[in-house]
């Protein structure tokens, strides 16, 4: 499943690159995260909670940061499995600046297995789209409330 | 003499209990101390197994134990391979867990035991298993491509056989021909979806030594047989019982799926009974599908529309493994020719892996795709030619005169394919006059007319049935003067209960309700191979029959030593053996019966042995041919894609008809299933191998509401074949439906150039369909 998409962050671009590199911002804005655990630099233990339909599915697994540039782009990879099958993904983002604020420009492909696959995938588009706008919502409240 | 019985159109023996809610289906099992499983299964459809880790599993409340492959012993070995091929280079089959490899969503990992049901689901989510996933092959052309990932590493390529059949000359034919056309054609994947999913208990009783299974299979003596081999018991201490069974269509004959193995294993180890039920959402990935064929065919015809020679070139999308051989592609090509005189033919078929779950043979098992194919190439030379499409049909028909017919080509029994009897004009006029063909067009015109679109569809098709190697049935004449057969063809609703009850009550004159019929026990009879292939009626029934001779013979010996006649003036009728023309002089069969068995004295030698009880098997020589013709008119929405069936004729020719009732049931369960298969059921997968349409939300089922009331006729030509006479019947509905609908569709949507080449027909690719061909206006 590949999703894009563009936001605008109301903050310069270093204060968005410092966000996105913040295990804390992580912490907060990464919706279904119950656990977030530093496990070397760039690298972390993940635990995420993810419902789609009337499977809920809880997926343990690594987060990591790569490919930095700062402060316009990374890569952040995303690998679990629990047991509602699993999950994999690959997100690309570029920050660039707009106005007084940053435009941040994102694509990423996601693979889901297993139970939450064969059951919700007529929802899964909708629901990746959904909760990667809640993910840039709260971004862009964290950097203006940062202020 | 009193009515016949065989053809008597009666309601069914085994209904009272099924509609009462009283049959036994494998879920309604209940043993003193059961306890439940569950499987976990690869979410991945191509991935190493690096490692997994059972142990929080194991120490979960209520667990009793945990199997990967390491623990199954000498039964990790891949599961027996069935019907060995020589164009079958690879025969590979799946362990019973996967050891290092998963090929397929859905392939077992591990096995729970716990002491119920909802424990062990728990218990699947503890187990940690390390995958990396591995390349992944999902469409069958990409699978087939130089270079593609393997399903299998020890293979050159995902090709695990490449098989040819000729007649004639088909080149030579080809290069004279004055018209050759070619097409494209696909048939998508399905699942059979019986309304039971599968099922197994298992019960070991270890001061016996005695292993007990329930099993929902369409074969429980070849699983009693398997199993005796691999637990190292004997065959008499190995009990099999396929109870009701809601359902098979082939899903149901594989010998073995991994639970049938999983689930006596766990049951000998714990010495306690062990339930494993199949979930809707598991049936979608564990048991076997089927369908996915792409043909390049090609045909060559005169100016006449005469057929002079057809060509098929096909993949065959084995799955993952390829446990049943090559009978789907074999059983397609050699149905390719159907009802017609083709002097050259030619069909060569490459059998694939892909990530996807295996297939084996569901009902029409090949054959809708031999028609489907044959069937489009005759309406685009029609097309092509200006020639109407049944009167192209009528020119190419084998005559009634020309049987028994050679066609020239090995059928799934590995003997020549000879149809044996049949009048294919005469269905198709049948078929014809019911469904108005001659009206047709000026009628369609009123449609358009009125801004609707409207199309008629006629397909033909021959329907192989009856194969052996053989079959048996014993029939026993209780004291009671109640009749007891045992056969080893089990049933899953086709009604053996009655037509073989029917059969018997034939011979021996009794009443089919008193006639009572015990299939799918080994207990009660262990020899035999299965319910498949259109065969149970044909090869069982005829065992029947032979059997039910046998008992009457000896009931006329024993009942004239008693009445002081000779055998040969002994009559049965009415439950009574009597003295010809004298009726007074009677006895009814259950005192000949307890006369039979006599507790003290001399028995006769010529009795040889006690009871009116006889054995007898049928062994035919090769199969024999159904064949009938569906005509059908569809009206398509080219705004929503939607189908509806207006009206749907069935002219269906299988020799002698035991009972027209349950053929009927027969004819209109295959069509709505064909419909469904035309129509909506597609099992949709994405790039990665995952299962999108695992649910009967996504996968979508024809109900009452889209089946429209069936008009079937009967044409009977018996076969030379069997004394009865009589030919299967099983999958004849199904088998031209795509073909059908797919015409009746064209010519529906004739005003915009639609061409179809491809099943099933969505609502959603109809639309597709015409816009595109909006575009090329």
């Amino acid at each position: 499943m590949k999703l894009e998409g563009t936001n605008t962050l109301p903050a310069p671009v270093e204060t968005v690159w410092k966000t996105i590199n913040d295990p804390e911002a992580l912490r907060r804005c990464t919706p279904g995260l119950k656990e977030l655990k530093e496990v070397g630099p760039d690298t972390y233990q993940a635990t995420l909670q993810i419902g789609v339909a009337a499977v809920k599915g809880t997926y343990a697994g690594t987060l990591a940061i790569t490919d930095k540039r700062a402060p316009a782009h990374y890569k952040i990879s995303l690998d679990g499995s629990g047991g509602a099958g699993f999950m994999k993904g690959e997100g690309i983002v570029d920050l660039e600046p707009h106005g007084d604020g940053t435009l941040l420009k994102w694509a990423g492909d996601i693979q889901i297995g297993g139970l939450i696959a064969g059951v919700g995938q007529r929802m899964l588009g909708g629901i990746g789209k959904m909760l990667i706008g809640q993910f840039f919502k709260c971004l862009e409240d964290y950097v203006g409330g940062g202020e | 003499m009193s009515a016949s019985h065989i053809g008597a159109r009666i309601t069914r023996n085994e209904d009272p209990a099924l509609l009462r809610g009283r049959g036994l289906f494998v879920d309604d099992v209940r043993l003193p101390g059961m306890v439940g499983a569950a499987v976990l299964r690869s979410p991945h459809a191509h991935a190493r197994i690096n490692r997994i880790d059972a142990r929080p599993a194991r120490a979960a409340p209520g667990v009793l134990a945990v199997f990967t492959h390491a623990d199954l012993g000498e039964l990790g070995g891949p599961l027996p391979k069935l019907i060995p091929h020589p164009s079958l280079t690879y025969h590979k089959t799946q362990q019973p867990l996967a050891s290092a490899v998963a090929r397929y969503v859905g392939e077992p990992v591990a096995f729970v035991v716990a002491e119920d049901r909802y424990l062990a689901e728990d218990a699947i989510d503890l187990i940690a298993v390390d995958y990396t996933p591995l390349p992944v092959v999902e469409r069958l052309e990409d699978a087939a491509a130089p270079g593609a990932p393997l399903v299998h590493v020890d293979m050159p390529s995902n090709v695990c056989a490449h098989y040819t059949q000729r007649v004639g000359h088909i080149e030579r034919c080809f290069a004279g021909a004055a018209h050759r056309f070619r097409e494209r054609l696909v048939i998508d994947r399905g699942t059979a979806s019986p309304l039971e999913a599968r099922g197994i208990v298992a019960s070991w009783r270890p001061q016996t030594q005695q292993l007990e299974i329930w099993d929902s299979t369409q074969a429980p003596i070849p699983i009693r047989n398997g199993l005796a081999a691999m637990f190292g018991l004997p065959q008499a201490s190995v009990r099999v019982i396929a109870p009701d069974v809601g359902g098979g269509f082939g899903c149901k004959v594989m010998m073995f799926y991994p639970e049938e193995i999983l689930v006596p294993l766990a049951a000998q180890r714990l010495e306690r009974p062990v339930k494993w039920i199949e979930d809707r959402r598991e049936h979608f990935v564990a048991t076997n599908q089927e369908r996915e064929q792409i043909h390049e065919a090609e045909i060559a015809v005169d100016d006449d529309g005469r057929i002079l020679g057809v060509r098929t070139t096909f993949l065959y999308d084995a799955g993952a493994y390829c446990p049943y051989g090559l009978i789907v592609p074999i059983v397609a090509g050699t149905t390719l020719p159907g009802p017609y005189r083709i002097s050259h033919y030619h069909c060569e078929f490459r059998a694939i892996f892909t990530n996807k779950t295996p297939v084996s043979p569901y009902r029409g098992a090949g054959r809708p795709h031999g028609v489907f194919v044959m069937e489009r190439l005759l309406d685009r030379a029609a097309g092509e030619l200006g020639l109407d499409r049944a009167e192209i049909r009528r020119r190419n028909l084998i005559q009634p005169h020309e049987f028994p017919y050679d066609v020239g080509v090995i059928y799934q029994d590995n003997a020549p394919l000879q149809y044996d009897s049949g009048d294919y004009p005469r269905c198709l006029s049948r078929a014809a006059d019911m469904i108005g063909y001659a009206r047709w067009g000026a009628r369609q015109q009123d449609y358009r007319a009125a801004g609707r679109y409207l199309g008629l569809g006629v397909a033909c098709y021959v329907e192989g049935t009856g194969i052996g190697p053989y079959e048996g049935c014993r029939v026993t004449v209780e004291p009671s003067g109640k009749v007891f057969v045992a056969t080893g063809v089990g049933t899953q609703g086709q009604g053996h209960m009655t037509t073989f009850a029917q059969i018997v009550a034939e011979v021996l004159r009794v009443a089919p309700r008193d006639v009572s019929v015990r299939t799918g026990d080994t207990a009660a009879f262990g020899w035999g191979t299965g319910t498949f292939a259109s065969r149970a009626a044909v090869v069982a029934g005829t065992a029947v029959s032979l059997a039910a001779q046998a008992v009457r013979e000896k009931t006329r010996l024993v009942a004239a030593s008693l009445l002081e006649a000779r055998p040969d003036e002994i009559e049965l009728e009415h439950g009574q053996a009597f003295v010809r023309g004298a009726p007074a002089r009677s006895l009814s069969l259950g005192d000949v019966a307890a006369a039979s068995n006599p507790l003290r004295f001399a028995m006769p030698a010529d009795w040889e042995g006690p009871g009116l009880e006889a054995t007898r098997y049928f062994a035919p020589p090769r199969g024999t041919f159904s064949n009938g013709v569906h005509a059908c008119i569809v009206e398509v929405d080219p705004e929503t894609g939607m189908l509806r069936v207006r009206r749907y004729v069935v002219v269906h020719d299988c020799g002698r008809v035991l009972n027209p009732l349950i053929l009927d049931g027969q004819i209109h369960g295959g069509v709505a299933q064909g419909l469904g298969g035309a129509m909506w059921e597609k099992l949709v997968y994405d790039a990665q191998g995952q299962p999108l349409a695992t649910t009967l939300m996504d996968y979508l089922l024809p109900t009452s509401a889209e089946v429209p009331p069936l008009e079937v006729e009967h044409e009977e030509t018996p076969t030379p074949l069997n004394p009865l006479g009589v030919k299967g019947a099983g999958e004849a509905g199904v088998i031209p439906v795509a073909a059908a609908v797919a015409q009746a569709v064209e010519d529906a949507l004739q005003p915009f150039g639609v061409h179809i080449t491809e099943m099933p027909l969505s609502p959603n690719r109809v639309r597709q369909l015409v816009a595109e061909a909006r575009r090329s206006l």
